[in-house]
């Protein structure tokens, strides 16, 4: 039997003037009829842009093919007129359901308008189509959906519609390009679930394109690893995840933070000396809309939260988009304004005596942020970025100045030179760690990390959460690490404390609520968690819950 | 249906705007240094005629009485009597409304027209020769002063082709209408610059974006690509930049109106401002406030139209 869509020696060059660079290198794949393969690798790898290859939408003009064939059913397809292929023999969703889909047009016209072009349907055919489609992708009220726009829908149903607007064109071969990226984990394992379910309906062959290993676990029936433009490593999955022959296989497989690590069980700190925080029976609220004639709605982002957080405690924060636990972190550190209950900082209480606790903060308190380019001004070299916050903060006399910026970067692994470089060179794991270098430049006791390494590549990740790991263990620091990445928080924290819709849902030592958790939520969230154990089947996602289907 | 619920209660915020707008105006008209009854009786005029006909028209009451007169006539449904036309003022710009309204309707249509169709192909064939001329052509319809690029216009069309009109308005519908075409044109080539220099970069923005390559990924041609999924896009920022623009066309055609001779309030306002007639400026002024702050609700309307995730 022949591949259903086989690329051989593909490569791809990128050329401008005098420079050529070659971003992939004789890459072959296959996927066989109705199968799910798994395209992993980090960014940069090139995945991305094999499939855009394939479809013949290179993201750049001055991108060449320089060799190699792609056949779809044994038909040579690459440089054709993909006209009457993209979409109806191979469909591709994205990793941005908000981007991708047309902001001013309706779910439903969207897939109206490829069930039309490729299957020449009428527009009453066509709706009834539509409208089955939408069922079959899960939306509890489809001929509501239909008539929809985008920006009506969270993010997991987004990304349903998008699979729709994809399947109206029927493709026999379905390429999904990071497709659960953006999403909230149990979000995420129902919309792997949905993928599989309609592989097996529809007979789809499917391209899974993800950097995390665990996704490709659960899915997948054969993986292949991509570095550097190149195919690493290809085979079936549980073969490969057993016994991966390539090194860097092994380092991804290693440095998935699914699989415990030896340092798992962190001893707990005793609770003997004041707590650093205190927050007691703490609300933040937002005002919503609100014009002219018409009234304010208030929306709860934490409700009722109170919790201590001692000296040397490592403590984690999940939770899942909208849970509430970036604006808890915001409000600890005097960013947002309470609107009831009491933060207490090292003895004095925030929401009292607001001068002086901001001083004692900013003084004794840091905190690294999500985007590490972004948060770093371009214009400033490291160096002048960290001699900043020194010099703002007065204690380091000037002639020290610059041998405390050497000290940092060392305690952050990064090499001296750094001090003279900006951030556009940097890659966005250095960049993080002179964050986190920033951080550290006030010789804080407390450290808080919002979602800090989201935006990193899990190798990249590893080492992050390896640093915080060391700092902590050599300096005494305090650190609340809030992550929707549960996996990393086991990893990393001592203790965990579970959020839900601005609530506190749970709380205690790590190891007591990943392996006993109380409550039936942080079960669910627990086990949606994709494993990088094929055998540990994704139990997650259960039916739709009421913000999912949010208009 | 919620989203157009600020249609009804907007019209309440008109209310303190217009109120601010007709006292700055009022204000403004009488700091315009001449006496009205003086330039209307000529240098040779009696102290005790010049106080009669101040005495007349109110002119010798304090500004704030007169304020309070020109909000008593407002109610009633007039403006005050022209010192010039010697009617009431809003009659007289009701007769004149209609050549500028016309005016500014053929203006952005035709501006439009060019527009739509210049910024598709400088988008689509961007760096190309075509794009180039369109821009080169833009960039001088920007910088031509309309009484310059007015006057060439009667040159070439309506002097050495006799094709067109020189000036005036006309009276049958389509004579009308003929009459409109040079001065409509001159408005329109430096407003089509502008809106087709926005329109072009919202397409090219729109070509590369996501949501276009993700229609070319569902095998769309690029035809549709274009016209279903860029072009509505691009509209939405587009609609209000033309409000603006609209606003300043509407105390703008002060300028085509005179080279044209058309007879409407842009004349109107001329004269009065030369002869210190205060009831005519500050009728003229107050109606085109009145209908910028128009435009830009109707500009609300059609954003909210177009783009389902404004909120207003």
């Amino acid at each position: 039997m022949t591949a259903h869509l086989d690329i051989d020696g593909l490569s791809v060059t990128f050329r401008d003037h005098d420079e050529e660079r070659p971003l992939l290198e004789d890459v072959s794949l296959s996927l066989t009829r109705g199968e799910i393969l798994g395209l992993v690798g980090e960014s940069g790898s090139g995945k991305s842009l094999l499939c855009r290859t394939v479809i013949g939408l290179m993201p750049s003009r001055k991108l060449y093919v320089t060799g190699g064939s792609v056949r779809l059913d044994g038909t040579e397809i690459l440089g054709r007129d993909m006209g009457a292929i993209r979409g109806r023999r191979i469909g591709m969703i994205f990793q941005n359901p908000t981007s991708h889909l047309d902001p001013v047009m309706t779910i439903g016209n969207q897939i109206r308008e490829g069930l039309s072009r490729h299957k020449g349907l009428d527009d009453r055919t066509a709706k009834a189509e539509a409208i089955a489609l939408l069922t079959q992708v899960g939306f509890p009220d489809p001929p509501r959906a239909f008539a929809s726009y985008a920006h009506q829908f969270s993010g997991g149903m987004r990304q349903r519609a998008m699979i729709a607007v994809a399947l109206a064109c029927d493709p026999e071969i379905l390429i999904a390009d990071e497709p659960t990226t953006a999403l909230d984990v149990t979000v995420q394992a129902q919309i792997l679930r949905l993928l599989m379910e309609l592989r097996d309906r529809r007979g789809l062959s499917i391209i899974l394109i993800t950097h995390d290993l665990g996704v490709v676990a659960q899915t997948c029936d054969r993986i292949a690893v991509m570095r550097h433009g190149k195919v690493v490593e290809t085979g079936e999955k549980r073969a490969l995840l057993a016994d991966p022959q390539h090194p860097y296989t092994s380092e991804l497989i290693a440095s998935h933070p699914s699989m415990p690590h030896p340092e798992d069980t962190v001893t707990a700190h005793p609770h003997d000396r004041s707590p650093v925080f205190e927050i007691d029976d703490l609300d933040v609220s937002f005002p919503v809309g609100g014009g002219f004639l018409t009234g304010k709605r208030e929306v709860r982002a934490v409700k009722g939260v109170s919790l201590r957080i001692w000296p040397g405690e490592t403590v984690g924060i999940v939770g899942e988009s909208g849970s509430g636990k970036s604006t808890l972190a915001r409000a600890m550190l005097g960013l947002t304004r309470v609107s009831a209950g009491e933060i207490t900082f090292d003895g004095k209480v925030l929401t009292k005596e607001r001068d002086k606790t901001l001083r004692a903060l900013r003084s004794d308190a840091a905190m690294v942020f999500q985007d590490p380019f972004n948060s770093l001004n371009p214009r400033l070299t490291i160096g002048q970025t960290l001699a900043e916050v020194l010099k703002t903060q007065g204690e380091t006399p000037p002639d020290q100045i610059p041998a405390r910026i050497g000290d940092l970067l060392d305690l952050v692994g990064l090499d001296r030179g750094f001090a003279r470089r900006r951030p556009r060179s940097l890659s966005g794991g250095q960049c993080q760690r002179a964050g986190i270098a920033r951080a550290l430049a006030v010789n804080p006791r407390v450290i808080i990390a919002d979602e800090c390494v989201a935006a990193l590549d899990v190798t990249i990740q590893a080492q992050i959460v390896d640093l915080f790991r060391d700092l902590t263990a050599r300096t005494g620091l305090t650190l609340v690490f809030i992550a929707h990445d549960l996996a990393i928080v086991r990893n990393l924290c001592e203790r965990v404390i579970v959020m839900h819709h601005g609530e506190v849902v749970e709380d205690g030592p790590s190891a007591r609520v990943f392996h006993r958790p109380e409550r039936p939520y942080t079960a669910a969230l627990i086990a949606a968690i994709p494993d990088i154990n094929p055998d540990r089947p994704l139990n997650g996602g259960q039916p739709l819950t009421r913000q999912e289907y949010a208009t | 249906m919620r989203r157009y619920r600020f249609v009804l209660f907007r019209p309440f915020q008109f209310i303190p705007v217009l109120f601010g707008i007709s006292i700055i105006t009022f204000i403004l008209v009488r700091l315009i240094p001449g006496d009205p009854a003086r330039i209307l009786l000529g240098t040779r005029a009696t102290p005790t005629a010049i106080a009669n006909i101040r005495a007349q028209y109110g002119l010798d009451e304090p500004m704030w009485v007169q304020y309070l007169y020109f909000l008593k006539n407002l109610a009633a449904g007039e403006m005050g009597k022209s010192t010039l036309y010697k009617i009431d003022t809003l009659k007289l710009i009701v007769t004149r409304i209609e050549p500028t309204l016309a005016l500014v309707v053929a203006g952005v249509v035709l501006a439009l027209v060019i527009a739509v169709p210049f910024a598709a192909i400088s988008a689509r064939r961007q760096g190309t020769a075509a794009d180039h001329a369109i821009r080169i052509v833009s960039t001088a319809g920007i910088g031509f002063p309309s009484f310059w690029l007015g006057a060439m216009l009667i040159i070439l069309f309506a002097v050495r082709l006799d094709w067109l009109p020189v000036s005036g308005y006309g009276n049958s519908l389509g004579d009308k209408l003929l009459h409109l075409i040079l001065p409509g044109l001159t408005i329109a080539l430096s407003l089509s610059a502008v809106i087709a220099r926005s329109l072009r970069a919202g397409m090219i923005a729109g070509l590369s974006s996501d949501v276009a390559v993700a229609a070319r990924a569902r095998g769309m041609p690029e035809s549709v690509v274009f016209w279903r999924h860029v072009v509505p896009n691009a509209l939405v920022p587009t609609v209000n930049l033309l409000a603006v623009n609209i606003g300043w066309l509407i105390g703008g055609t002060v300028v085509v109106e005179s080279v044209f001779a058309v007879p409407g309030l842009g004349q109107l306002m001329v004269r009065g401002i030369f002869s210190r007639d205060y009831m005519v400026v500050q009728g003229v002024a107050l109606t085109f406030a009145v209908a910028t702050v128009l435009i830009n609700f109707l500009a609300d309307i059609v954003t909210v139209a177009l783009d389902p995730r404004v909120e207003l």
